[in-house]
């Protein structure tokens, strides 16, 4: 057992995923602060369950899974919090980020929930169209169609942007 | 596979599969779509990637309960993070005192550190003598050097004055000061924000800024300073 009181493997499946987790509920709450509460909620629920997982080679997923479950839980109670980011918290991400991908950033929090679940689950989870289809209680060919409509989309919403600013860079 | 079957799978992120190679070596138009996607899946992996908060693993850990006790688990953000901070070694400290509202100057210093740190250490440091001289009415260089190690010190824009900005290592992690020798405070106020902890401390002169990834370390720096 650790200083933290959780045992040993659930501590470095915490450490190996929280970023990842962190970042799925942000893009699903689009709010920092309840995605770390989800994250933190879906984990206790994770560490109650643990010892009954017998596949511990899916724990990614089944924790994504419980993080989508929490969000869904709390949306349903709360309401969504979505589009609240405050000017502080864009310049933190906007420090990190060439502009074409503060463009997509922002391209994304336009993307419907629908589009941008699926393309956070495969690009941040890693997670193939069969194994989101299975999260998402849906059909791999109903993912791809959404992941396919959702790369369309930012495309048209980044190439007016993108082709002005290369523009810029020429003239 | 045609164009049209190509442009479909590849967008769909699934990969380039055997059969996609096979088309995309005999058409020079998907191969520079390919280029172009790439670009674009870079782009769209760092809008994704979302910053993580600092000590937020360490955060969660320490919020589940004991393995094989019957406690509950702890429910909300204010008990997550107290247990943060009684891990730290905070005791008697408690959340409560970061509940309240943010101070102004506290939540300055915090948007120092994620805004203009880097850019200040960019600039340079400045020579011992000076650093001493400068603070030896507000708070001595023998007096931080006591705490932990400095890396470094520069003065620095802030506010609407000058500030002496530290950065200090304590054995727990790193700490920002930034000492105002002529902003006096009446008592100490704190502030957090998306992971960063800061505490403002009256001097004898002036005050002084402190910045932490954790109430803990925050809270145990200004007891040193204040003592």
């Amino acid at each position: 057992m650790t200083a933290g009181g959780t045992d040993a493997t659930f501590e470095a499946t915490i450490r190996a995923h929280a970023g990842d987790l962190f970042r799925y509920a942000y893009w699903l709450a689009r709010n920092r602060q309840q995605a770390e509460d989800i994250v933190q909620e879906a984990l206790l629920r994770g560490w109650r369950a643990f010892a009954q997982l017998r596949d511990r080679a899916a724990v990614k997923g089944w924790l994504f899974s419980i993080v989508r479950n929490e969000f869904l839980r709390l949306a349903a109670r709360d309401g969504p919090a979505h589009d609240n980011l405050d000017a502080a918290e864009r310049d933190i991400v906007d420090e990190r980020a060439s502009p074409f991908a503060m463009e997509m950033r922002d391209a994304l929090m336009a993307l419907p929930a629908s589009y941008a679940e699926p393309l956070a689950l495969q690009v941040l989870g890693g997670f193939t169209c069969a194994e989101i289809a299975a999260m998402l209680e849906t059909t791999e060919g109903a993912v791809m169609t959404r992941l396919t409509r959702a790369r369309q989309a930012l495309k048209r919403l980044i190439l007016p942007a993108e082709a002005k600013e290369r523009k810029g860079e020429r003239s | 596979m045609n164009c049209l079957d190509y442009r479909r799978i590849l967008l769909s992120g699934a990969g380039e599969t055997e059969a996609m190679r096979g088309h995309r070596v005999e058409c020079l138009s998907c191969s520079d779509l390919l280029k172009e996607h790439a670009a674009f899946e870079g782009d769209l992996r760092r809008a994704l990637d979302v910053p993580v908060a600092a000590g937020f693993a360490d955060r969660l850990v320490e919020a589940m309960p004991a393995a094989g006790a019957a406690e509950e688990p702890r429910r909300n953000r204010r008990r997550f993070l107290a247990a943060a901070a009684a891990a730290a070694g905070a005791i008697g400290i408690g959340l409560y005192a970061w509940r309240g509202r943010d101070d102004p100057m506290a939540m300055a210093c915090i948007q120092f550190v994620m805004k203009d740190e880097a850019k200040s250490i960019m600039m340079g440091a400045m020579p011992r003598a000076e650093a001493e001289r400068m603070l030896a009415d507000s708070l001595p260089l023998e007096r931080i050097e006591s705490i932990g190690s400095i890396r470094h010190i520069a003065p620095c824009p802030f506010g609407e004055g000058t500030a002496y900005h530290v950065i200090l290592m304590v054995p727990q992690d790193k700490v920002t000061l930034l000492v105002m020798p002529d902003t006096p405070m009446r008592s100490r106020t704190r502030a957090t924000h998306d992971g960063m902890y800061a505490s403002v401390v009256p001097l004898r002169k002036g005050s002084v800024g402190i910045v932490g990834a954790s109430a803990a370390v925050v809270d145990s720096v200004a007891g040193a300073i204040a003592a």
